[in-house]
């Protein structure tokens, strides 16, 4: 125990006792020459029964914070390790923690809510971008500190490390671990940033309800069941960060912060507020077509309104995660009249149809091409963003579309059209170039069925943007593992087929040989996070053999021509 | 009504300690025989989870010796006993919750419990946890709700029974007493039968065997005295342990006639 008026360290004046776990007591400290207070948290070698576990938690924790700076988090300045206590100096958090606040004056006004839960997204999203990621796993109100200035602080990251899923006989109880999310239990897959949604989700539900989530009935109903008042919006953010499965969820902190950001907009009432704005607006194109002379005047409004109005919907189609409603209003995105050659939803589309399912369809297809030529005039006006839109989608057609045999010649249409439309210092224009250059050499590979018809040129150009694309793409890390694995396949596939034609055109065994052994390399070191591209994975690897046969056969067939 | 009680009890296959503890007896008392029994699983690191369970078990022995001939004198009522016991639990949270504090046990000490009294007509329960009170007459009923994370989802329809004694999750407790901020016991009244058996388990008794098992071995025609009850819980204990069940196993029967 610590003397209250001693001094530690030479610096820290120990002012009065604060607070006493099980563990450890926290003082309260002046350094008098700063004339700044600190926290000492002192915990004791003695009297704790285990206490190699309660060092490793503590080493853990205090390793963590000394690297952490975010204005959500206290920082720690000091670690002393005496001969009979640990003590920890760091910031002294003025305030309580909200959990006192909900025993005092039980569930907490909206707005402040509202505020907490960004400045805790934000928190979240600093940890969940360290490397490696800090994923919390303990978010509740007893671990946030209310300071008086009214914002808050998370702490306590002790405990946040300790809860791993345990043996299945063991007996755990769930007042021991919070809000613990489904997952957290084990079995039921990692626990990743999606963990901390969901208790970051329970958390907000407790504080605006004042109903705990983990005491009888231990369950949380939609917040307007228990307060009709509050917002629809909140009540839907709710609801998703606890979905029990993860990938139903928010899937990360800036998700979760965009939709913090415009809760109003997903609720109900402001719903309203937009439909009588759009219907305002109607009316209002309506009577500049009749008014024809007032044209101008009405237009700058409507204008305004369609600025308003796609908007307005772009931002909902970003949030939304289902499916089909998702297409839907980045589809009426581009039906807003002056807006079609905006390039955000056509961009939005795509990737929507991307990552679905991975499949690019032909239903798909149809419906992004009907808007793309129906608004061509209006997209071609503004060149730079029809050219990342055609990047965009000749590369959708090159990896997902459903039919691999016209994937080379659908997608060679838009990486020409960038080469058509791309300003000079478009990033992508000699990407696109590859691509189509490529692609134009499959087109005729498919249409002949073989090498016939195809120059010596063209077989070089082959192979050197082929490994063009081996060495940009297929090797950064941060690309789509399917398309990587794509590329990986059609270079392989490339190896394969005319070993005997490069062997003629003047390519060196090691050449080809240098190529086949990036690919190899490269294909192992895809971890796959789906089945199929661990199918694709395994396929690529399962063939490398007869590859290198073909390649050696190929090289064997000159030397014995030879002798 | 009379009473015939038995218990069993074994540490299992792989833990060090049993962390089980029981008490069971029959009181005379001015309105006719009572049997009480008490049984509560402890949880909980360093072998202190057996510390958590037998204090609680022990709170409950002295409320029978100390409080419930008070009761019998001034006339039982459900309310009565609810107030008491919920009393007890509520206290035990708190005090289980402080040593395992000054134990430097960050985590999870603590215990479940399930009560029973018969008087001469009516079963009274408490229950916390995953411990359970049975009654075994014509069929198997059991006369607890199990407070764990799959039964609750069972209730609510997201799993089926069968996935729930498969689930990860199955020996994950609502709530326990000691560590939970604030402990909601349920109770249970009933009416009791004559020749019927009256059954309380830890939750490792449980897993392994069926309620077709339960029903054979300890029906009221087969469990005639209480050295042929004990045998027979010996030999269900043994099935689950030839069944690989690692927990502590405890079984309390008492048997009316």
């Amino acid at each position: 125990m610590l003397d209250i008026g001693s001094l530690v360290d030479g610096k820290y004046k120990i002012l009065s006792k604060v607070g006493q776990g099980g563990m450890s007591v926290v003082y309260m400290a002046i350094n008098e020459k700063a004339n700044k207070t600190w926290a000492v948290k002192e915990v004791r070698k003695d009297g704790v029964l285990d206490f190699e576990a309660v060092k490793q938690g503590l080493v853990a924790e205090t390793d963590i914070l000394k690297k952490l700076n975010h204005p959500n988090l206290p920082s720690i300045i000091d670690v002393i390790d005496t001969e009979d206590s640990f003590i920890i100096i760091m910031d002294y958090i003025e305030g309580n923690s909200l959990n006192k606040a909900l025993e005092e004056y039980g569930a907490q006004p909206q707005e402040f809510v509202i505020k907490w839960a960004k400045q805790l997204c934000d928190v979240l999203g600093y940890l969940h971008s360290r490397q490696p990621p800090i994923i919390y796993r303990d978010m509740k109100p007893a671990n946030i500190m209310l300071k008086p200035d009214g914002n808050v602080t998370l702490i306590d990251f002790g405990t946040a490390r300790e809860f791993k899923a345990k043996n299945l006989a063991d007996t755990t109880c769930l007042g021991t671990v919070g809000y613990a999310a489904p997952e957290q239990f084990g079995g039921m897959g990692q626990t990743d940033a999606r963990t901390d949604i969901y208790c970051l989700g329970a958390t907000l539900y407790h504080l605006v309800t004042g109903c705990n989530p983990s005491e009888p009935p231990y369950e949380m109903k939609p917040i307007r069941q228990i307060n009709p008042g509050l917002s629809g919006g909140l009540e839907r953010i709710i609801l998703k960060c606890t979905q029990r499965n993860p990938a139903d969820r928010y899937q990360s902190a800036a998700e979760l912060m965009y939709a913090l950001d415009h809760y109003e907009e997903i609720d109900d009432r402001y719903k309203k507020k937009q439909k009588r704005k759009l219907a305002g607006f109607i009316s209002a194109l309506a009577a500049s077509l009749v008014f024809t002379t007032a044209g101008i005047v009405f237009n700058v409004v409507a204008t305004q309104k369609a600025t308003d109005t796609y908007q307005t919907l772009l931002n909902r189609a970003t949030i939304i995660t289902d499916y089909i409603e998702k297409v839907n209003i980045y589809c009426q995105c581009m039906e807003v009249p002056n807006m079609a050659g905006e390039k955000e939803a056509y961009l939005g589309l795509i990737r929507t149809f991307k990552e679905d399912d991975y499949v690019f369809t032909k239903d798909e297809s149809d419906t992004l091409i009907k808007y793309m030529t129906n608004n061509a005039d209006a997209l071609q006006a503004d060149k730079s963003g029809y050219a990342t839109i055609c990047f965009e989608l000749g590369k959708l057609y090159w990896y997902y579309y459903e039919a691999p045999e016209e994937r080379a010649t659908r997608s060679k249409s838009w990486f020409q059209k960038v080469i058509e439309n791309a300003p000079e210092d478009y990033e992508n224009l000699n990407m696109a170039k590859t691509y189509a250059s490529i692609g134009e050499f499959r087109a005729k590979q498919k249409n002949g069925n073989n090498a016939e018809g195809i120059s010596n040129t063209e077989f070089m150009d082959y192979f050197n943007n082929l490994k063009e694309l081996l060495n940009t793409v297929a090797t950064n890390t941060n690309e789509q593992e399917i398309v990587r694995l794509e590329l990986l396949e059609m270079a392989r596939g490339m190896l394969q087929q005319y070993p005997t034609t490069f062997k003629g055109l003047g390519i060196s065994e090691d050449e080809l040989m240098q190529v086949y052994d990036l690919i190899a390399k490269t294909t192992e070191s895809i971890e796959p996070i789906s089945d199929v591209t661990e199918k694709k994975k395994a396929a690529i690897l399962e063939n490398m053999a007869d590859t290198k046969q073909y390649i050696e056969t190929a090289y064997n067939t000159k030397a014995e021509v030879k002798e | 009504m009379n009473f015939i009680i038995s218990t069993a009890t074994d540490i299992g296959t792989t833990k060090s300690t049993n962390q089980d503890s029981f008490n069971a007896c029959v009181y005379n008392t001015s309105i006719g025989k009572i049997a009480f029994a008490v049984l509560c699983d402890g949880m909980g690191g360093l072998s202190k989870g057996e510390v958590a369970s037998a204090s609680l078990v022990n709170a409950f022995r002295k409320w029978g010796d100390n409080r419930l001939p008070v009761l019998c004198a001034n006339g039982m009522t459900e309310n009565n006993i609810r107030t008491e016991w919920t009393g007890i639990v509520t206290e035990y949270n708190e005090k289980i919750k402080v040593y395992g504090k000054k134990c430097g046990l960050t985590s999870g000490l603590g215990t479940t419990v399930t009560a029973l009294l018969l008087t001469g007509t009516r079963y009274y329960i408490i229950n916390v946890g995953d411990t359970r009170a049975y009654e075994i007459s014509d069929g198997v009923r059991v006369l607890t709700k199990d407070q764990t994370v799959v039964a609750r989802e069972v209730e609510l329809g997201n799993l089926t029974p069968e996935q729930a004694e498969n689930d990860s999750r199955r020996s994950v407790l609502l709530q326990c007493v000691g560590a939970s901020d604030e402990v909601y016991p349920d109770l249970f009244f009933g009416n009791i039968k004559t020749n019927a058996i009256y059954m309380l388990c830890s939750d490792g008794f449980r897993h392994e065997i069926t309620e077709g098992e339960i029903y054979n071995f300890l029906n009221p025609a087969v469990m005639t005295d209480a050295e042929k009850m004990k045998q027979n819980m010996q030999a269900l204990i043994d099935i689950n342990k030839q069944r690989r069940e690692r927990d502590n196993i405890s079984v309390v029967t008492i048997r009316t006639f």
